[in-house]
């Protein structure tokens, strides 16, 4: 199924009017970071090594590809950071070490994988040699050592499941989906099936002319 | 953009949800070193409904709480990241060939424990639910009959003010109707209800303890209706969803309860007699010890047996962590052409209990079915976990999000050997043990997980849904402290008395001998206010 994209700028339109509350704009506007900013700077890693950081910023381009967006979310810089503070979600594999441990014996897995299948560093591929080497990962068919100590598709979903929250936890990949379920102080009262209120945003579509039509319905 | 002007009704909102914050204002203390009648550890769906019903009967009550005393509508988010606050999030370790995902997926933290972020779903389990042993042969029995809970279900209906249909289709008669009329029908429910139609399986609105219009709670006050904010899962800002925090809790304190927030239970100290003397827990760093006369242990599925196995306690069965039970919970998701936007209304506002004993089966039990709405960041995570989706298919299936929805199960799940909770030899912060959790899906189970997946395929393929696909799913931390009539194979009686330490009790999902096929917390609460008469109905003999 293709899908429809949203408007941009939606988030920004709403999170000062009343639609939002203050404790949901506190937590929105501490995430926004303006379009025009300047490129973020490469995270100096708290608690990978620089050669893992390195190779987790490559794995974090191919799971979650963001080079549509101007200014991306820094994946690998939050889990460094999280790693680094010691904190957790409420559980693990019992098959895993801790989450520290898992990551750094991940990516080293990661490289063993990609210097075993081509001969390279994984993070000096091209995309989609690393694509191949992620897949075999996933799939617990990746060659390498560090994988008879963990489970290599254990540590991907959980890199996997780790980006991907953080990814949608950004404002602007909500508005890229068409989320608008934070702009919810009054309440919602039109719910059922194609129904939709004034300040949810209408899908565009593309059209032959380049220009973007309106789609929505009430 | 259009802004709206402030209404009357949310200003009515805001001052109902504000005022519910005042409850613990007056709130009485007690000293540590005076023995309390009662300590109750934990203030969930288990440990509220008993601290209010102790208070009221003049007795002098401590609840102990690990989590804080939040003001959802000041410190509530509509952000799921944000509200990660809620969640148990001391690390388990999930063992077995089905390990379980904890935090945000079942257990609390916090005044209200897991009612926080619980969906309000309060279906009553069905007589025969009781009865798994006696009409399959696995399983077990439970020590009581449904007319003993059943008074306790009408109770909580009213009090809590649970939205529901007129007539409920299934089930045995009820003595009294929901109070409130049914919460509207979101995207999800109406093509649930349309397809439904179609292949013949009875449906109606579900029962929720969430207010479709405002309701005035003895004891507690005025809470506003629900908003159709979807985001029960994530904490309720307005106050119109009974958690316990809105309701039992500021009932217990008006009655002279105190919930000290933040205390994080450690120990339980027991005399020669094995009685429990005191109760020993860290605050800001400081360890205290508040002494008692009986403690009401309510801490849920894992932390109540670790309490138990870390102290030594109420074991003599050797059942303490055993009989673990989740829900199974598979959901089945599609994408439809319809605008479903699946973020608004209560998640799942449609049940069909037409599977609860579905005939030509080859499993024992049964299961319910609920239309199922998505916050973005857990339906994302679910793909990326359950589906392996990631690149550029996982970014393009989430530009569907808008048209995205979901039916699930809730399904009986049976006791085994190979399930339970132990103490690893891992330490955490406190230099206390972390639980690991075994958890395999038996032969019963993925059989009937095998029959509800073909069955809501057929479904959402007759809704219209396209790309459909399923997460393998167990819900709900049931079973670690069953309830039975005999000290050799069980941990308390039908009354929640634990058999070993006469003055212990446990009210939480712990003491469930069997699953259920219906979601658990209307009954944990009837099981709360059952203990806790039982006890005050005990020390009144015992006084004449």
């Amino acid at each position: 199924m293709t899908h429809k994209t949203y408007p941009r700028g939606t988030v920004r339109a709403l999170v000062e009017t009343d639609f939002v509350t203050p404790a949901t704009r506190a937590v929105l506007k501490s995430r926004l970071v303006p379009d025009d900013a300047p490129p973020l700077a490469v995270s100096k890693p708290r608690f990978f090594d620089a050669e893992a950081f390195d190779i987790l910023r490559a794995a974090c381009a191919r799971l979650i590809p963001q080079a549509d967006r101007p200014r991306p979310v820094d994946l690998a810089g939050a889990l460094d950071e999280r790693l680094a503070e010691g904190k957790c979600d409420g559980w693990r594999y019992s098959q895993m070490p801790p989450d520290g441990e898992a990551h750094r014996l991940g990516l080293r897995g990661l490289n063993e994988s990609a210097q075993a299948m081509f001969d390279l560093a994984f993070h000096v591929l091209d995309a989609s040699n690393q694509d191949e080497v992620l897949l075999a990962v996933q799939r617990n068919e990746a060659p390498g050592r560090t994988w008879k100590t963990i489970p290599a598709g254990r540590f991907f979903e959980e890199l996997l499941a780790e980006l991907t929250e953080c990814f949608y936890s950004d404002p602007l990949t909500l508005e890229e989906i068409g989320y608008v379920g934070f702009a919810d102080a009054h309440g919602w009262n039109a719910i059922g099936l194609n129904e939709l209120e004034a300040h949810e945003p209408r899908a565009v579509e593309d059209t032959a002319d380049g220009g973007a039509r309106d789609i929505g319905r009430r | 953009m259009e802004e709206r002007e402030t209404s009357d009704e949310d200003e009515l909102r805001r001052s109902a949800a504000i005022s519910l914050q005042d409850q613990s204002r007056g709130m009485r203390f007690y000293s540590t070193s005076e023995a309390v009648d009662a300590v109750v550890i934990g203030t969930g769906a288990g440990g509220a409904p008993l601290m209010a019903r102790l208070a009221a009967a003049g007795l002098s009550v401590v609840a102990l709480e690990a989590g804080k005393h939040w003001s959802p509508a000041r410190d509530f988010a509509t952000d799921e990241r944000a509200q990660a606050k809620l969640f148990w999030n001391d690390e388990r370790l999930s063992a077995g060939d089905d390990p379980l995902p904890f935090g945000n997926n079942n257990s609390g933290t916090g005044v209200g424990g897991s009612t926080l972020h619980y969906t309000a779903y309060v279906p009553r389990p069905q007589p025969d639910d009781l009865r798994l042993y006696t009409e399959f042969g696995v399983g077990a029995d439970w020590p009581l009959r449904y007319g003993d809970l059943e008074p306790y279900y009408d109770e909580l209906e009213h009090f809590l003010g649970v939205s529901g249909p007129s007539i409920y289709p299934w089930g045995p008669p009820r003595r009294t109707c929901y109070p409130l009329a049914p919460l509207p029908l979101n995207g999800a429910a109406q093509l649930m209800e349309r397809a439904c139609a179609a292949l013949g399986i009875r449906t109606s609105p579900a029962a929720n303890a969430a207010l479709s219009t405002r309701y005035f709670q003895p004891g507690v006050g005025w809470r506003a209706a629900c908003t159709n904010r979807g985001f029960c899962q994530a904490g309720c800002s307005t106050g119109a969803k009974a958690s316990m925090d809105v309701t039992f809790v500021p009932l217990a304190i008006r009655a002279g309860a105190e919930v000290r927030a933040e205390s994080f239970v450690t120990r339980l100290e027991t005399d020669r007699e094995k009685r429990v003397t005191g109760v020993v827990y860290v605050r800001n760093g400081r360890e205290e010890r508040q002494l008692c006369r009986h403690v009401f242990l309510c801490a849920g599925g894992i932390e109540t047996p670790r309490l138990l196995l870390i102290n030594n306690l109420a074991n003599s069965s050797g059942q303490v962590g055993r009989n673990f039970m989740a829900h199974t919970g598979l959901q089945v998701w599609g994408q439809f052409a319809e605008d479903v936007r699946p973020y608004k209304g209560i998640p799942g506002a449609l049940i069909s209990e037409d599977t609860h004993r579905p005939r030509d089966t080859n499993f024992a039990g049964g299961y319910l079915l609920q239309s199922i709405g998505a916050m973005p960041i857990t339906y994302a995570s679910q793909l990326a976990r359950g589906r392996g989706l990631w690149g550029a298919h996982l970014r393009e299936h989430m530009r569907g999000y808008n048209h995205t929805a979901g039916i699930n199960i809730l399904g009986e799940c049976l006791p085994s050997a190979h399930n339970y909770v132990e103490l690893s030899d891992e330490l955490d912060a406190r230099g206390l043990p972390k639980p690991r959790v075994y958890f395999t899906n038996g032969e019963n189970e993925r059989r009937m997980n095998a029959h509800a997946e073909k069955l809501m395929r057929e479904i959402w393929t007759t809704a219209g849904a396209r790309d459909i696909w399923t997460y393998p799913r167990n819900a709900h931390i049931i079973g670690t402290c069953r309830m039975g009539n005999h000290s050799v194979n069980a941990v308390v009686n039908s009354e929640g008395r634990a058999f070993d330490v006469p003055n212990l009790y446990i009210a939480d999902n712990s003491i469930f001998p069997s699953a259920l096929s219906c979601n658990p917390a209307l009954t944990i609460m009837a099981l709360s206010l059952r203990t806790a008469d039982c006890f005050i109905e005990r020390s009144r003999r015992s006084e004449n």
